[in-house]
């Protein structure tokens, strides 16, 4: 890329090799390579997060304030592309997610709104045993939530956390190997689990709310 | 943290600068001119980095706090601070506007303009615009951004006598839980002060900023912050100099004036006057102004009993601590679900926290600390002022933003407190950018049409956490248009979000298969375009004219009293020597001067005084000779020339203080 500011070659990097004025991003580098990390689900969580920390420092908007206003642009776009790359990356369902994206594969669940649309290549679905399964779920933890039995709802929120973790399990292998349409399966049956939990949650706040008031 | 000058010095330097205005002074060691504002419901400050060091900037009298109260009176002048706190509004509450912050972003049908107690008059919206303005005694309506801008000159002007101007700009915080158009409203009361706005800071990190650097602590830290109008909790990470917020949660309508609404309410049921009330300014601000007291003092006092004097005669409020707590929980209550969704969001349970910061002058309250202490499972840290902790951030962060090498390494990342979407097909809201995500950020989402040869996009962006838009706040609804006729479903619409570091929402729309593209700066529903902002400043300008008339004329009519006045003494003091001439001339200028002290045109009072001069002279010289004469006799030459040059300044400044300090400008 040529550099705004002494208009020879800058490089590739977020600072202009000769110069060092900031530089705007270059569109071609996936949000593993931000963070100068390989394009593989296995990520060293700690070491990424100070070479984010590292890199916000360098290139944050605060440290161009009074600056240019090109490098105000090439800092706020640097910067946006930095935290959207750690905050796919350090959470591992939107880092799975990135990682089967990159792959051309396209999940289909029920948490697509109307009028929302994504543009998949390839689609892949829950089985309908599966989805029978999670309905029936979903309808037990409701009447146990409408009888008040704490106990059983406890009771089944550990036994969905438990499966949420081996799915999570599950998914990181297979994206170690190659195994995408298995790694999105696996992370469309993790979204139902976690729509379930979030319904435990959910109630949980409602039942404390209404207690607040009351 | 007192600056350890005497009043009488700043009042020296004061005069000093007025008199040499060419130079501009800086009596400081700050590398930056940068200042951090606290911009608060109840109270503002200012401060700066001094040696290093964020340090707050007071009055003469060692005071740090501008209320944040502006007056507008009917002869065009405007008073800010204490004198139109403590003075005009009692006297004209409708006038004196109070807690603008609770009505920046806001729309004359929001809760906050059609509330019950509320002392204001509110003006019918001027042209398509959609924003609160308030009927004042000086005219032209106000918006809160204007009365905001009010309080941010006085701020602006006391930091210039410290600093020097220009500035290099200024770091205004912002309620962490304030949403786009909120923010938006506040950048432009910033402008319309003649600041350049470096930064939004969101409050409580600005708290975690002054309090990380002045201990040194690294950890988790909860900042729980209960200002007069606004309730904020954030979680932050501090560590190596990064203060990274977690999550933040809040109500951007929950204060301290909730309580003293609350009590007053009581207070008013209690003497039957809820009736009378509904319409009398003077009562609700006397009653709400009463039960801030009642509040205050129990914060110390186990009981109280407290006299209000209302327009119908007195009342004497009796409460014990219990009583007032009792009614003033419900309002605190609406507390717990932020703070637990915040420490949810962040993921991490109240045992894990280092510890929780308190902000704001509600968190005094003992009920509030109790509450504090249930809720994180820990007493609050109670080693820092929860009055200037804000201030203080905002100057760390202006300092840096400025160019300052003072915090070396220190970064912020903060969030977006409020999840933004839009609306699609049956007004359900797809969340683009999710709530506690990391500032500045982007996202793109594509979207499609729902009908065949559908050429239009209307898209309607919205700020909150509800499903359906209609729940949420609106924030902008804009048009993609010329999209060629397509059967359903073929168009694909590409909807960028964009946050800045201010926490400001961008959006832009492309069509892809076309390349139609729309691009906007979201302009909040509640707020004011550019042209607005243009005209205002352009107003404030005229204004400023008005202003200057305003102050030549009071003070020619300061001197024209001072002088009739010291006319007539002379005249009763020694009248053997006045002649009958002299005793007609001297009457006849007398009556002229009062004839044009009573007139708006400063020129005719000048001429009245000179005439008046003229008139008095002989008279003035008989009595001067005599005592001239008298006074050589007991003292020598040399002090009586000293005892001159004494007088004269003195006389001169405190004029001119005294026109300074009831005025904005």
């Amino acid at each position: 890329m040529i550099c705004w500011s002494c208009e020879k070659e800058g490089g590739k990097g977020p600072l202009c090799v000769s110069c060092k004025a900031i530089l705007p991003p270059d569109t071609g580098d996936d949000r593993f390579a931000v963070l100068g990390l390989p394009r593989k689900f296995e990520v060293d969580v700690a070491a990424a997060e100070s070479a984010y920390k590292d890199l916000s420092r360098q290139l944050h908007p605060d440290r161009f304030a009074k600056a240019d206003p090109r490098a105000r642009k090439a800092a706020l776009a640097r910067t946006v592309e930095l935290n959207d790359a750690w905050r796919t990356i350090k959470d591992p369902v939107k880092r799975a997610e990135y990682l089967l994206e990159l792959a051309g594969f396209g999940l289909q669940g029920e948490d697509r709104k109307p009028g929302a649309d994504m543009a998949p290549t390839k689609k892949v679905a829950a089985p309908p045993a599966f989805l029978v399964e999670i309905l029936e779920l979903r309808e037990e933890l409701g009447e146990a939530q409408q009888a008040g039995d704490a106990v059983k709802v406890a009771f089944m929120a550990a036994e969905m956390r438990g499966r949420a973790a081996q799915a999570m399990k599950t998914i990181g292998a297979a994206l170690e190997s190659g195994r995408f349409e298995e790694g999105a399966r696996g992370l469309i049956a993790l979204r139902y689990y976690q729509r379930f939990l979030d319904e435990v949650a959910a109630h949980e706040e409602r039942a404390l709310s209404g207690g607040d008031h009351g | 943290m007192k600056s350890g000058r005497s009043p009488e010095e700043t009042m020296a330097e004061a005069f000093l600068q007025i008199s040499e205005p060419g130079a501009s002074p800086t009596k400081r060691a700050c590398q930056t001119r940068a200042i951090g504002i606290d911009l608060g419901t109840t109270n503002s400050l200012v401060a700066i980095v001094d040696g290093g060091r964020p340090v707050c900037l007071r009055d003469a009298g060692g005071a740090a706090i501008v209320p944040s109260v502006v007056h507008y009176a009917a002869d065009g002048s405007i008073v800010v601070g204490t004198e139109a706190h403590d003075r005009l509004a009692p006297e004209f509450p409708r006038d004196t506007i109070a807690s603008v912050k609770r009505f920046m972003g806001r729309g004359p049908s929001d809760a906050e303009a059609t509330r019950k107690l509320t002392p204001y008059q509110f003006a019918p919206p001027a042209g398509d615009g959609n924003v609160v303005r308030f009927a004042v005694a000086s005219g032209r309506p106000v918006t809160p951004m204007e009365v905001s801008a009010e309080i941010l000159k006085v701020l602006k002007a006391r930091a210039e006598s410290e600093l020097g101007s220009p500035l290099d700009g200024a770091v205004i915080t912002v309620p962490a839980y304030f949403d786009d158009g909120q923010r938006q409203a506040t950048r432009d009361a910033g402008r319309l002060a003649g600041l350049e706005v470096l930064r939004l800071l969101n409050e409580p990190t600005a708290a975690a900023i002054a309090y990380g650097l002045d201990k040194q602590a690294e950890g988790t830290f909860a900042v729980f912050d209960l200002g007069g109008g606004t309730f904020d909790v954030s979680i932050l990470k501090l560590e190596d100099g990064v203060f990274e917020v977690k999550a933040t949660g809040g109500d951007s309508a929950l204060g301290g004036d909730d309580f003293d609404r609350a009590i007053a309410g009581a207070l008013l049921a209690q003497w039957n006057l809820e009736e009378a009330a509904a319409h009398d300014a003077r009562l609700i601000r006397r009653v709400l102004d009463g039960a801030r007291a009642v509040k205050e003092r129990l914060t110390s006092e186990s009981e109280v009993s407290i006299d209000f004097a209302l327009p119908d005669g007195k009342r004497t409020a009796k409460l014990t601590r219990t009583e007032m707590e009792l009614l003033v929980e419900p309002v605190l209550m609406r507390c717990a679900a932020p703070v637990r969704r915040a420490l949810k969001d962040a993921g991490i349970e109240p045992a894990a926290l280092s510890g929780v910061i308190l902000v704001g002058g509600a968190t005094r309250m003992p009920l509030v600390r109790q509450f504090v202490e249930k809720m994180f499972h820990r007493p609050p840290l109670a080693d820092i002022d929860p009055d200037e902790v804000v201030a203080l951030g905002a100057a760390v962060q202006a300092d840096v933003l400025a160019g300052g090498a003072g915090q070396g390494d220190m970064l912020l990342l903060d969030v977006v407190p409020l999840s933004l979407g839009l609306e699609t097909m049956g007004g359900v809201v797809e969340k683009i950018i999710h709530r506690n995500t990391t500032v500045p950020c982007g996202a793109t989402q594509t979207f499609t049409t729902f009908a065949d040869k559908q050429t239009g996009f209307d898209l309607h962006v919205v700020q909150g956490e509800r499903e359906l838009a209609d729940q949420g706040r609106s924030l902008a609804r804009f048009t993609l248009k010329g999209i060629p006729p397509m059967p359903a479903g073929m168009a694909r619409l590409e909807v960028t979000f964009m946050v800045d570091a201010d926490g400001i929402l961008r959006v832009s729309a492309r069509e892809e298969t076309t390349g139609q593209e729309a691009k906007i700066e979201v302009k909040p529903s509640y707020g004011l375009t550019d042209e607005e902002v243009e005209r205002m400043l352009l107003d404030s300008f005229a204004h400023a004219e008005e202003d200057v008339k305003v102050r030549l004329l009071t003070e020619q009519q300061v001197e024209a009293d001072r002088i009739a006045a010291a006319a007539r003494a002379a005249m009763a003091d020694t009248p053997e020597l006045l002649t009958a001439e002299d005793q007609t001339a001297i009457e006849a200028a007398l009556g002229a001067l009062a004839a044009a002290r009573a007139g708006t045109d400063h020129l005719a009072i000048r001429a009245a005084v000179e005439a008046l001069d003229a008139a008095s002279k002989e008279f003035a010289g008989r009595r001067m000779n005599v005592a001239f004469e008298r006074g050589l006799r007991g003292k020598d030459v040399a002090t009586v020339e000293k005892k001159a040059d004494e007088t004269a300044p003195k006389r001169d400044l405190a004029t001119r203080a005294g026109s300074h300090a009831g005025h904005s400008h």
